[in-house]
């Protein structure tokens, strides 16, 4: 048994029970309050009627797109306690608004438009008071604006009546679902602010219950800016967009926040662009390019204001967008940490259908997140968004292809292999996947036997990679090529060379239209020393693409290769008319233009060199520029030095490189790490080689011209430079065993070979350096063991052969010697200027 | 071309030369009531050969310096045309002819990429972050769900430059011919909105052709132009696809899907990973809307519709947000307690594993249903990856990289195994968290299959049972489902793979 309550108590509970719809309550409480005053009669028959109709459109509840249906039984009562509640006239004036307003529900639900509008018009909805009203009043006020608005819908638009009256009365009906919208949110925020379950804390139990918002608060919420945007007006229904999002979030609405958060961010990414773009804080451009030009007399004017609008979003330093990407960005990842909280996670079938809506509705926001992140190149970014989309991806392709894709982007290489090996095993037959994945072996990563295995795969394929089929050989190829070049024993070598050959002239027969085929062909007939046959595969693929810069760089070595080296350096000269900026071009032009137009000439080109360095590297790390200025402003100190034809002097080590060299050091730390102090010059890693590297290796020639001048201070000073952005690079240390040799320091120059080829074993260079000076020092044997180390490691270096046939000779090995001059020689007469493998092999 | 076209071009040339400087933005206006006009401009640009082309590339030059917006957007229309014309010339090895459409796109480039102060221009944008409020959110509200590590690495937002600067470009070589276009193409798609259906479908028209030209697909699409092949970089397609994605919304269907196609395939070809991660996205994200193809201009296909607020997720469904409910409610006694805790763990990380830790918690023991197997996983595994990531690691790695190695790829081997999502695990608090979350789940899952105690059941078993969870590069972890389908028990096997 309730205790009864005194009069004024009883109200609140009566308010409190309508405002968070506890229909089931109001019949006790108005047996309680009709036992109190003879005049609540009427307000208890106002009561009644409410609660049964909600009931009734809770079990009924009216879908949206479908009419309402009629009179119907259930609803007989409560007209009949309405009109008693009516009728009489007694209420106060608030509550026979609200009966009102109730009678025109009722008028709705039985499609009693006409009446409807009737009971309307009794109510000035206008003037009824937002501020201080019960918040189930907010929800009635709300849900007339929407029943209004949809009755006074033309019902069918056909009718040619005036065209001035049609856009009046569509003015209205959206200023009608305008307010009913915002006079919703503010209830939402109310209700919610009532009940008190505001503080949502991260633990939402589940048994707080959800409200749900029914038909006319939805309509009201919604229908204005599909209105806007069926009419073509899509500057008004973005910023109706904005008006709800930009409303504090409550739980009801958090669906909708969702689904019009990504509309929203679709519009932003399909519908415009950079100059159409205005902010939310902003208005409106007058004209905007993104309305409907036809329908240019259906400009909605927005021209009322609600005594108490819905709490915003506020506080200081709030983040507001100023560019569509940016908004888009903000508005999906909203989005996605919601489709995120919705994952269904459980496997078992009862769920199936709740997996697939929770998949496809975050699939939608990762698409459009990809769409937005890859158009700004933010793939870093994006695989970190993808990877979170990892928790829908079981057996989804899709998904679990596009993070692979991300990874790559995003230079993830290991991780984006170790991906698309789950893609593989989803879709078997796609030969890009394979490939992709080949393509990363076989450039940053490094893997050859994992770039076999999937280069296989797709030639496994057959006839059905069609045009991959040719890529699966090139890439088997570069595998071979690149295996043979890593390869220690001969034997191996040769093996893999042979396979490597075989794959490309496959690759070229499949596809003799594709240039790659062809160079890749050459280059690898160039490794093996066929310079006539690779000088005609190179033309090939020139003719088939003629500004490829490996190419013609391949064409240059070539004909040096030949000893035709006027030709080669025209050619570089050309490619470098193409290729301005192409550091390998240049390192060759130095080497041939020492050989062919003196030192001078070459120390012109490194002092070019760094130039272009300077020039590329400032502007693209703008904020570094003064840190990094000191060495870069002494690389290029003076235009007057440039005709003393040296490079910048270096006496004074105290001005100027402490401070390089510290920022330098800091800077390079990382690249350090990732080569393990090797800076190969002969075989530059591919893709973006890191800038410090490359200013290392333009010092480095730059010392080996010196070294050729026979200027070993010069050639120091350089050597220095390059020292300090890695001082314990293998190249610096043999070129400072050069220079030592160079002032006579055998023994110094020998402990700077041995240092190198402790931090490279099978430097080449450095082998036949310490060779020959152990030579000089008449230790024989350990001499030729070095030198037969070095033949093992690189057959083709024919000063190599030469160094080991003296060593022989010196021992009295004569027979043995002669063998080692000849190949010497013969290899001589087929040996380029700078080695073929210094062109990068990536598919 | 026809006297009447040549007409047209003529008398626009010799109009704006005569036009005094304060009529040119009422000028600007009346611009596109010429309707012939535009037409005839791109027959001239088609037909390399005309008279008219120096003198029209040099009018839309002007038209471009002026800075004059609507002049501006009146030159960038005929970009794809530009483009396409001087690609193909270039491809045919003919360079004298395409000269003065070079000097207007260098011309262009050059103008674009300083500002006002003649300064380069660096194009930058704010990447936002959940972790500052914004006009559309309260991060409070967003719950630590997406705060992961990497939201909380960059705390709040980074300014992040997407293009720029670039250095100014006297001829077209080899080398930039791509980073000129693509810039351009940027200029072009920052007036989108601006373009006509012509100017969007001789963009979809370029991006076909550049695509596939030299390719077997040539024959398919039946294009008889130029057959050699065109160089692309990745970035160029991107840029093309962010074209052809307006065009694909705003009314070009046809044409757009054809020419999104052709890029795709493209990139396949030439394995561009940006390029197919778009077009991907764009092909899945528009799979499902139902694109109408109109004629009309301006016809926009952007449309929506009411739909339902409530939840379409059934409520007894076990989701990322309800599976968090349940670990705070029903595992206070696997609960470590303060992160002070944690902080003594991981700073004893170079010792043994704490013993005392073992005691608070009790790891569960699951059985499940018709199976003999019992599955003693939680703090043991996790001990077990930890130590397993360590030891894969360089020694120098900090404690916690440790133990956050640890912690993902065993909260990795959780998500898959069970139903958890991904938690964005608080550095701190990683361990706690994630031992809630593992004892949570774990008991959270079988009891399902106990109280299933049918096919369901098995099935959430047999299903665990597949996953292996192996540390990977970066310590980052994931799954991949054994291709053994058969196999039933429900076995968990812990592989550490040091791919470092």
């Amino acid at each position: 048994m309730t205790t009864r309550k005194s009069g004024s108590r009883l109200e609140t509970e009566i308010e409190r029970c309508r405002s968070e719809g506890q229909w089931d309550k109001i019949p006790e409480l108005v047996r309680q309050l009709s036992a109190k005053l003879i005049s609540n009669d009427d307000l208890g028959e106002l009561l009644l009627g409410e609660c049964k109709l909600q009931v009734y459109l809770k079990e009924n509840p009216i879908k949206q797109g479908s009419s309402p249906r009629g009179p119907r039984l259930k609803l007989v009562e409560v007209r009949k306690h309405l009109t008693a509640a009516l009728d009489r006239g007694n209420l106060k004036p608030d509550y026979l608004q609200e009966a009102s307003l109730l009678m025109a529900k009722l008028c709705y639900v039985e499609a009693e438009f006409r009446e409807a509008l009737g009971h309307y018009g009794r109510v000035n909805l206008d003037e009824m008071q937002l501020a201080g009203a019960p918040v189930y009043r907010l929800s009635m006020i709300a849900e007339a604006y929407a029943t209004k608005g949809t009755k006074t819908h033309p019902q069918n638009s056909g009718s040619p009546s005036s065209s001035r009256s049609t856009t009046d009365r569509e003015q209205e009906i959206i200023t009608c679902y305008e307010k009913s919208g915002d006079i919703a949110l503010l209830y939402l925020q109310e209700a919610e602010k009532v009940s008190g379950i505001q503080n949502r804390s991260p633990k939402p139990g589940p048994t707080t219950q959800e409200q749900e918002l029914g038909y006319f608060l939805e309509t009201g919420l919604q229908r204005a800016h599909v209105i806007h945007f069926k009419n073509g007006n899509l500057t008004q229904g973005v910023g109706r967009f904005r008006e709800i999002l930009r409303a504090v979030e409550t739980r009801t609405t958090q669906n909708l926040r969702m689904t019009i958060a990504r509309q929203l961010a679709e519009i932003l990414l399909r519908g415009m662009c950079e100059q159409s773009y205005w902010s939310p804080l902003e208005d409106p451009p007058a004209v905007s390019p993104l309305d409907d030009p036809t329908r240019q007399g259906h400009i909605y004017i927005k021209n009322y204001s609600l005594s108490r609008s819905p709490r915003l979003y506020s506080g200081e330093n709030l983040f507001c967008p100023q560019e569509n990407t940016e908004e888009a960005l903000l508005l999906l990842l909203i989005s996605e940490s919601m489709a995120n909280r919705d994952a269904v996670l459980s496997r078992i079938p009862e769920h199936n259908n709740d997996r697939i809506i929770s998949l496809q509705s975050a699939s939608v926001v990762y698409d459009l997140l990809t769409i937005a992140l890859g158009r700004r190149g933010q793939y870093e970014m994006l695989s970190e968004c993808l990877e979170r989309a990892m928790k829908f991806a079981f057996e989804e392709f899709h998904l679990w292809y596009q993070l692979a894709l991300s990874l790559m982007a995003a230079g993830k290489s290991a991780r984006a292999v170790k991906v698309l090996k789950e893609c593989i095993r989803l879709k078997p037959d796609d030969p890009t996947i394979p490939l992709l994945a080949v393509k990363l072996c076989i450039g940053p990563l490094h893997w050859l036997d994992e770039g076999e295995m999937f280069a296989k795969m797709v030639i496994d394929m057959g006839e059905k990679a069609a045009e991959f089929r040719a890529k699966g050989y090139l890439a088997i190829g570069l595998v071979y090529s690149l295996k043979a070049t890593d390869a220690s024993l001969r034997s191996s070598q040769e093996e893999y060379q042979r396979k490597a050959l075989g794959a490309f002239q496959r690759a070229q027969s499949l596809s003799p239209t594709d240039h790659l085929a062809a160079f890749y062909l050459a280059l690898q007939l160039a490794v093996s020393r066929q310079i006539p046959e690779a000088l005609g595969y190179v033309r090939q693929a020139l003719q088939l693409q003629g500004d490829d810069v490996h190419s013609l760089h391949l064409l240059a070595l070539l004909l040096s290769a030949q000893k035709h080296y006027h030709d080669a350096l025209n050619i570089i000269e050309m490619a470098l008319s193409e290729y301005p900026e192409n550091f390998n071009l240049l390192y060759t032009k130095v080497k041939l233009e020492a050989m062919c137009r003196g030192p001078e000439e070459a120390l012109l080109t490194c002092k070019h060199m760094l130039q272009i360095w300077k020039s590329f590297y400032n502007l693209t790390n703008p904020s570094d520029s003064g840190r990094g200025s000191s060495l870069l402003d002494r690389a290029i100190a003076d235009r007057r030095q440039l005709n003393a034809m040296t490079l910048p002097d270096f006496s004074d080590p105290e001005t100027g490189s402490v401070h390089a060299t510290s920022i330098a050091a800091s800077r390079v730390e990382q690249a350090l790490s990732e080569v393990a102090s090797s800076l190969q010059s002969s075989a530059p890693k591919h893709g973006p080689i890191h800038p410090w590297m490359t200013l290392a290796q333009i010092w480095l020639h730059a010392a080996e011209v010196y070294i050729g001048m026979s200027k070993p201070a010069e050639a120091a000073a350089c050597t220095q430079e390059a020292a300090n952005l890695f001082p314990t690079s293998h190249n610096v240390l043999y070129m400072r065993g050069q220079i030592a040799e160079l002032k006579g320091n055998i023994e110094e120059a020998k402990r700077w070979y041995e240092e190198a080829l402790s931090i490279n074993p099978t430097h080449v260079k450095t082998m036949q350096r310490l060779g020959l000076i152990l030579h000089q020092l008449q230790r024989y044997s350990l001499s030729e063991k070095v030198l037969r180390d070095a033949v093992q490691v690189n057959s083709t270096a024919h000063d190599v052969w030469n160094s080991l046939g003296e060593v022989l000779q010196a021992q009295g090995n004569a027979a043995a010697a002669t063998e080692c001059f000849l190949t010497a020689l013969e290899l001589e007469a087929s040996s380029p200027i700078l080695p073929f493998t210094i062109i990068p092999r990536a598919l | 071309m026809l006297a009447m076209d040549q007409g047209v071009v003529e008398e626009w040339l010799s109009e704006f030369k005569t036009l005094p400087d304060s009529a040119i933005s009422t000028y600007a206006v009346s611009l596109k009531d010429k309707g012939a006009l535009v037409p005839a401009l791109y027959k001239v640009i088609r037909e390399n050969y005309s008279d008219l082309l120096e003198p029209v590339c040099h009018q839309l030059f002007e038209f471009y310096r002026s800075g004059v917006p609507q002049l501006q957007r009146f030159t960038l229309q005929f970009l794809p045309e530009l483009l396409w014309s001087f690609l193909s010339v270039s491809a045919a090895r003919d360079p004298h002819t395409s000269g003065c459409i070079e000097a207007l796109l260098l011309g262009i480039y050059n103008l674009e990429i300083v500002d006002k102060d003649g300064q380069s221009k660096i194009l930058s944008f704010t990447v936002p972050s959940l972790s500052k409020p914004s006009v559309y959110h309260e991060p409070s509200a967003i719950g630590s769900i997406a705060l992961t590590e990497g939201a909380l690495a960059n705390h709040g937002q980074s300014r992040v430059v997407y293009s720029g600067p670039h250095l100014q470009r006297e001829t077209f070589n080899a080398q930039n011919r791509f980073e000129v276009l693509t810039f351009l193409l940027l200029c072009y798609n920052a007036a989108l909105s601006y373009m006509t259906t012509t100017s969007l479908q001789s963009l979809c028209q370029l991006s076909s052709r550049v695509c596939i030209c030299g390719y077997p697909r040539q024959q398919m699409r039946r294009y008889k132009g130029i057959s050699t092949r065109l160089t692309v970089t990745s970035e160029f397609l991107v840029q093309l696809i962010t074209g052809i994605h307006y065009a694909l919304c705003n009314g070009e269907v046809e044409v757009g899907s054809k020419a999104l196609d052709d890029v795709l395939y493209r990139a396949q070809l030439e394995l561009f990973p940006e390029a197919l991660l778009v077009g991907n996205a764009i092909k899945s994200s528009l799979h499902g809307a139902a694109l109408k193809s109109n004629n009309k201009e301006g016809t926009r296909s952007i449309q929506v519709e009411i739909t339902p607020t409530s939840s379409r997720i059934s409520r007894n469904a076990v989701t990322s947000l309800s599976i968090r409910g349940h670990r705070w409610k029903r595992h206070d006694a696997v609960d470590l307690g303060s992160p002070d805790e944690l902080m003594d763990i991981s700073e004893v990380d170079e010792g043994d594993w704490p013993v005392g830790l073992g005691s608070d918690m009790t790891p569960p023991t699951i059985t499940i249903s018709n199976s003999v197997t019992t599955l003693n996983l939680g703090i043991k595994a996790i001990k077990k990856c930890r130590l397993g990531g360590r030891s894969s690691k360089d020694k120098e790695a900090g404690p916690l990289t440790a133990v956050r190695a640890a912690s993902e790829s065993a909260e990795l081997s959780v998500k898959r195994l069970t139903l958890t999502s991904s938690q964005s695990v608080p550095k701190a608090g990683a361990l706690t968290s994630l031992t809630r979350t593992a004892s949570a789940v774990f008991s959270r899952s079988f009891e399902q299959v106990n109280s299933g105690n049918g096919p369901a059941g098995n099935h959430v078993a047999s299903e665990a049972g597949r996953y292996s969870c192996s540390l990977q590069e970066d310590g980052m972890g994931y799954l991949s489902p054994m291709p053994n389908h058969t196999q039933r028990s429900p076995s968990i096997s812990i592989h550490l793979g040091s791919d470092l």
